[in-house]
């Protein structure tokens, strides 16, 4: 009796100041996709107002497929993100809808849910950030997120799947760009021959073996930014590509800070065989080039990374060691990854 | 009777908790405070705070004594090299107190030093509690026990202290780079646990720390003197790096010795 008295005062308690009657509806229910981390990787930091549902996956694997975000309904964002290309352009440079070109190449889209900053520059923060670019950059899919909004808000098919997924009656960029960024968060590659000979699963050849390890000591010196088992640093270096004054000044463009000048983001080296052209220009179109380019020792100007020891020089390995090197390189193929269904619509 | 009470209670509370007008009491309203008054709506400004000592260590690097300025060849070494400095980075260690009771207080277990990010060098450890400190000790780098390929897999530093399974695996213990001589050849001081041997040591150094209850905040700086990382007792020349010094164990070795005869000095200030 006394516990019945408590409760009904702390039950007149409760809404004896509230105004309004919360309206009864039926919860809106999601599937969480829950991330598995592989061996070596960190715990991937998902932002909090954007957690990964199976529904948002699937809505952002059809936004990415899908021409509708471009102006003139002929692009989508995998029309330069090829996924045999592990999500980068094999054109030097990809064609925008009105046959412009940009001057960058696409960058690969593997393991990105690792990255802490995104594009060349590191412009986006977050791949929610970065999805908001390329719909409107007018040598891309130069569209507005107005008419994107209209569009797909004219959509029953897509009306209902942004309901399903974020409970939304109004669909908006924000949405739009939260469902392709938890899409990306699931390109995960790490079932490279690289991966099962850590796994222990495998062996590697004598030739992979010795440009391992000519990768990963100061003989390559691949490894002070191609770090750990993800091959990036989340770091921006100038790699001694080019003399001053750059064409590109890459990160400074972002900071407007003079030690920026032609420093770029670290790319991943996963699935490197396939995502051919090189650097953020695709100035090299293959491995041997890349190669060449450490191996004859780069450029002096004034942001040269101190890594890049000794410029002009290089790391003179023999012909050998070069193949070995790029046979290595070879081995973080992930063939599984490159033609998973999942990820094609 | 109980019942009745508690019934009007509960009603004088529907009543008071929706009222818009009451009386104000003035008083200290922060309940952080020692005189915090529950009953009192205005703070009066009267609040009275416990004196707290809180803990901050700094990390600070000088060159011959003076604080390091980055990015221009202003400096030489023992070996009569000119460089500059452009990266400095490194790990520390089992930050630890040891008191006159012989208890001791692990202040981290590992802390990363980039002279590029303001926020490494100094480190806010809060309260400090009470007692007679004698000295504070670390490690530079990380001790076997702990330099193991990817044990701090999620800390900010994972990537780029990453030192490779050829190598010997776990971590850089401090990676110093710069230009020497002239501006297009550069030196990179990678120090780590070369093929698996343990090139870390400990710093021990006698403090004066008497915490007491009212005393206000302390800052230990904990400064490396970077020279000195290539003169005593090895001279050390950028020229004799090779391709670079992460496989060379004599090198380690030689620089483990410098850094353990005058590379730190630690001040209380208070």
């Amino acid at each position: 009796m006394k516990k019945a008295l408590y409760f009904f005062i702390v039950l007149v308690l409760l809404f004896s100041c509230k105004k309004e009657v919360v309206e009864t509806t039926i919860p809106h229910q999601t599937s969480p996709y829950t991330i598995s981390t592989p061996l070596g990787f960190p715990t991937m930091q998902i932002p909090d107002n954007n957690p990964m549902t199976v529904e948002g996956v699937t809505l952002g694997k059809k936004l990415f497929h899908d021409k509708i975000l471009s102006a003139d309904g002929t692009q989508s964002c995998a029309s330069c993100h090829f996924q045999a290309a592990g999500f980068s352009d094999t054109n030097r440079f990809s064609e925008g809808i009105d046959g412009s070109f940009g001057d960058r190449n696409a960058s690969t889209i593997v393991n990105a849910g690792w990255n802490t900053s995104n594009f060349w520059d590191g412009r986006a923060t977050t791949l929610e950030d970065q999805a908001f670019g390329p719909v409107v950059n007018p040598i891309e899919m130069n569209n507005s997120w107005q008419n994107v909004e209209n569009t797909l808000n004219a959509n029953t098919t897509y009306k209902d799947l942004f309901k399903k997924t974020f409970n939304i009656d109004d669909i908006d960029s924000t949405h739009v760009v939260m469902a392709i960024a938890q899409f990306e968060r699931t390109l995960i590659s790490a079932n490279s021959k690289y991966d099962k000979y850590l796994r222990n699963e495998i062996q590697l050849s004598p030739s992979e073996l010795n440009g391992l390890v000519i990768f990963n000591t100061e003989k390559g010196d691949c490894f002070h930014c191609h770090s750990t088992d993800m091959f990036i640093d989340n770091l921006f270096h100038n790699n001694g590509l080019d003399a001053e004054p750059f064409t590109d000044l890459g990160l400074a463009k972002v900071t407007g800070i003079d030690s920026d000048n032609g420093k770029f983001k670290t790319p991943t080296l996963r699935n490197i065989e396939f995502s051919a052209p090189y650097m953020h220009d695709g100035r090299f179109s293959t491995l041997e080039q890349v190669v060449e380019h450490y191996n004859s020792g780069g450029k002096y100007s004034t942001t040269v990374d101190p890594l890049m020891k000794k410029l002009g020089v290089g790391l003179q390995l023999t012909e050998q060691e070069k193949q070995d090197l790029i046979a290595f390189l070879k081995t973080l193929s992930d063939t599984e990854f490159l033609n998973n269904p999942d990820f094609t619509p | 009777m109980k019942r009745i009470i508690i019934a009007l209670l509960g009603i004088s509370l529907v009543f008071t908790s929706c009222k818009k007008g009451k009386v104000e009491i003035s008083g200290c309203t922060d309940s952080s405070a020692l005189n915090f008054d529950p009953l009192a709506t205005i703070d009066d400004s009267s609040c009275i705070y416990p004196v707290n000592t809180s803990l901050t260590i700094n990390f600070s690097q000088t060159v011959d004594g003076v604080d390091l300025t980055t990015d221009t060849m202003i400096y030489t070494n023992s070996a009569g090299e000119d460089y500059s400095i452009q990266t400095l980075k490194y790990l520390i260690s089992d930050i630890t107190l040891h008191k006159d009771d012989s208890t001791s207080i692990l202040l981290k277990e590992v802390h990363f030093v980039d002279i590029r990010n303001a926020s490494t060098l100094s480190v806010d450890f809060g309260e400090l509690q009470d007692g007679n400190y004698t000295s504070i000790s670390f490690t530079m780098g990380l001790d076997t026990a702990k330099n193991i390929s990817n044990r701090y897999v999620n800390e900010d530093f994972h990537a780029t202290m990453f030192w490779p399974e050829p190598n010997g695996g776990g971590y850089h213990y401090m990676k110093l780079e710069g230009a020497y001589t002239n501006d297009s050849t550069f030196y990179n001081t990678h120090t780590g646990g070369t093929m698996g041997g343990d090139y870390s040591f400990n710093n021990n150094s006698s403090i004066l720390l008497n915490v007491n209850n009212d005393m206000g905040d302390v800052i230990i700086d904990i400064n490396m003197e970077i020279n000195n990382w290539y003169q005593t007792p090895n001279e050390i020349a950028f020229s004799t790096y090779g391709m670079g010094i992460m496989m060379n164990m004599q090198k380690q070795m030689e620089l483990k010795q410098n850094g353990m005869t005058d590379i730190f000095s630690v001040s209380v200030n208070q």
